[in-house]
């Protein structure tokens, strides 16, 4: 994995977390910058607060109170000197910055109408790292296949925030335009054209246009379109056949997934949602769910700082949300780590058992195939 | 005698070249002022319709500029982009204060300048487009000040060159 770039961060702020052990700079999720108060990181499913030195602790009162100046210039830099160039983005909240790294805000909003029009007085940001794990599909797309018509089902894939959808999805749409299907049905099939709408500037993390993580040599980028209008530019014009689109939940978004339904085109879409009786519980995603939309669902959730997901087939799915009263949240993010599966140690066999909690590859994966960007 | 001769050439030249060099000074402010005005005109494009991240407008500016004034925008523009890039005024600030007495220009248009540098890139398009308006205006006001004295003085500290040396001559002879 290359070494994190934080030429985004101010000169005092980018110090000190270089300061920090190379282990945690390797697990690092969040860094949250506030105003005033204590830096904090986020890393491998636990948190911290940093000291001015780069010493981490749990006691908030040794860490390191980023000044008026360092946010101020945090802004600027982050914008690229340029709030004139940003404001739709900071409508929204958040900002995205070279190398796909998504930046939350928050501070005072100013309304014009009763809807946002901007943001002033930043003072805390929430910055998520963005990670490619080339790989750690490997084990969810082969239970995505429609062997008939020889590509992916329509799949909604599935978690609470922080569990890793968009990192999922990425390596998806590498794997399918990369034709790594991972069957051995699907031995001699090729790539697909893969079309992704990136709202966010999160999937491809483009930078003038061209993206910064593998996709695949067969994906083409709509950059920081809304997704509805996206998926119809893209159906219309690039003849995908995926789609890629992230944390879908509106009602455009919808209709437009309805017309590519009947376009001949698949889906892989994300949605935020602790479990799916949460999915059927949001209008217009238990709307698309009960028409059939989706022919899989894939569940991604965190044990021990791996990923783990699980695939329901619709009627599955159905019958796993209405079983509604077994409902989950995230756990907190200093929670202890639940206990692992007894056959957390071994692969599990693909195939032979429909619905196996499979794990996903990862950096510290103890499997053959897991292997880094 | 033949000393005295070289002597009272040197003077008279010297002379001469002092009073060409301050009309050129007033020559040149207008000019400069002028190609401030497009180079701004230049950023106004870049910010209202371009959407041009500062650092990339600045560079723009510079192309469009001779030497002195080019010097400056790219220097800010380089600071920016940076190891340590500091905020905007910061570097606007430096670099103007730094390098404007090397500009044929007077304290009006850098003070217009450092207002306008104060306020870039810190808010949204309307506002930026206002202030980059503002700064225009002010230095239209400059140039044609300056513009004015150029056409009082140019000639006149040409002349007053040439007859403060001669009158330095017949003193001396």
């Amino acid at each position: 994995m290359p070494p994190l770039q934080f030429d985004w961060l101010p000169h005092s702020i980018r110090l000190i977390l270089a300061k920090l052990p190379p282990a945690v700079l390797d697990e690092l999720e969040e860094i949250r910058i506030r105003e005033n108060r204590p830096l904090e990181v986020g890393y491998g499913s636990r948190f911290a607060f940093v000291g001015p030195d780069g010493t981490l602790s749990a006691d908030h009162h040794p860490g390191y109170r980023p000044s008026r100046d360092d946010c101020r210039a945090l802004l600027e830099k982050l914008t690229d000197y340029s709030l004139y160039a940003v404001e739709e983005e900071l409508r929204r909240g958040f900002v995205t910055v070279a190398g796909g790294h998504r930046i939350g805000l928050a501070g005072r909003t100013v309304l014009e109408g009763g809807s946002v029009r901007h943001l002033r007085d930043i003072a805390g940001f929430n910055v998520r790292i963005a990670r490619a794990r080339a790989g750690c599909a490997a084990r969810l797309l082969p239970e995505l296949l429609d062997l008939t018509s020889r590509t992916v089902r329509h799949t909604l894939l599935v978690s609470a925030p922080q569990q890793g959808k968009t990192t999922m999805l990425r390596d998806l749409a590498r794997a399918v335009s990369a034709g790594e299907w991972n069957h051995p049905a699907a031995r001699n099939w090729s790539g697909r054209k893969v079309g992704i709408v990136d709202e966010r500037s999160e999937i491809a993390a483009c930078e003038r246009g061209v993206p910064s993580f593998d996709l695949g040599p067969r994906s083409d980028v709509l950059d920081a379109c809304p997704k509805a209008e996206g998926m119809m530019m893209l159906i219309r014009s690039m003849s995908p056949e995926v789609l890629v689109v992230d944390e879908i939940g509106r009602t455009e978004d919808a209709e437009a997934l309805r017309e590519a339904l009947h376009a001949g085109v698949r889906v892989l879409a994300t949605a935020h949602a602790a479990d799916l009786s949460d999915v059927f519980r949001r209008p217009v995603l238990a709307s698309l769910a009960r028409e059939g939309m989706f022919g899989a669902y894939a569940v991604l959730s965190r044990s021990g700082g791996r990923v783990v997901h699980r695939v329901y087939a619709p009627d599955e799915a159905e019958q796993e949300a209405g079983r509604g009263a077994r409902r989950s949240w995230a756990a907190p993010r200093d929670a202890p780590a639940p206990a692992r599966p007894p056959d957390a140690g071994r692969e599990p066999a693909l195939l032979q058992r429909p619905l196996p909690p499979i794990r996903s590859p990862d950096r510290t994966g103890d499997g053959g195939g897991s292997h880094d960007a | 005698m033949m000393l005295k001769l070289i002597g009272a050439a040197l003077v008279l030249f010297a002379g001469t070249m002092i009073g060409f060099v301050q009309a050129a000074r007033f020559a040149e402010r207008p000019r400069q002022i002028r190609h401030l005005l497009h180079a701004l005109q230049r950023l106004e494009t870049e910010i209202g319709y371009g959407q041009t991240p500062l650092p990339d407008a600045l560079r723009r500016m510079a192309l469009v500029l001779p030497p002195p004034l080019s010097g400056m925008f790219a220097d800010i523009a380089g600071e920016l982009r940076s190891e340590r890039g500091g905020t905007v005024s910061e570097s606007w600030e430096r670099v103007l204060s730094d390098n404007w007495s090397s500009t044929s220009m007077r304290a009006g248009e850098k003070e217009a300048m450092l207002r306008l540098g104060a306020s870039l890139g810190g808010s949204g398009k309307e506002d930026q487009l206002k202030h980059v308006r503002l700064a225009m205006l002010q230095l239209q006001d400059e140039e044609s000040a300056a513009r004015e004295e150029q056409q009082r003085y140019e000639k006149l500290s040409r002349s007053l060159g040439v007859l403060g040396a001669a009158l330095v001559v017949i003193l001396m002879l």
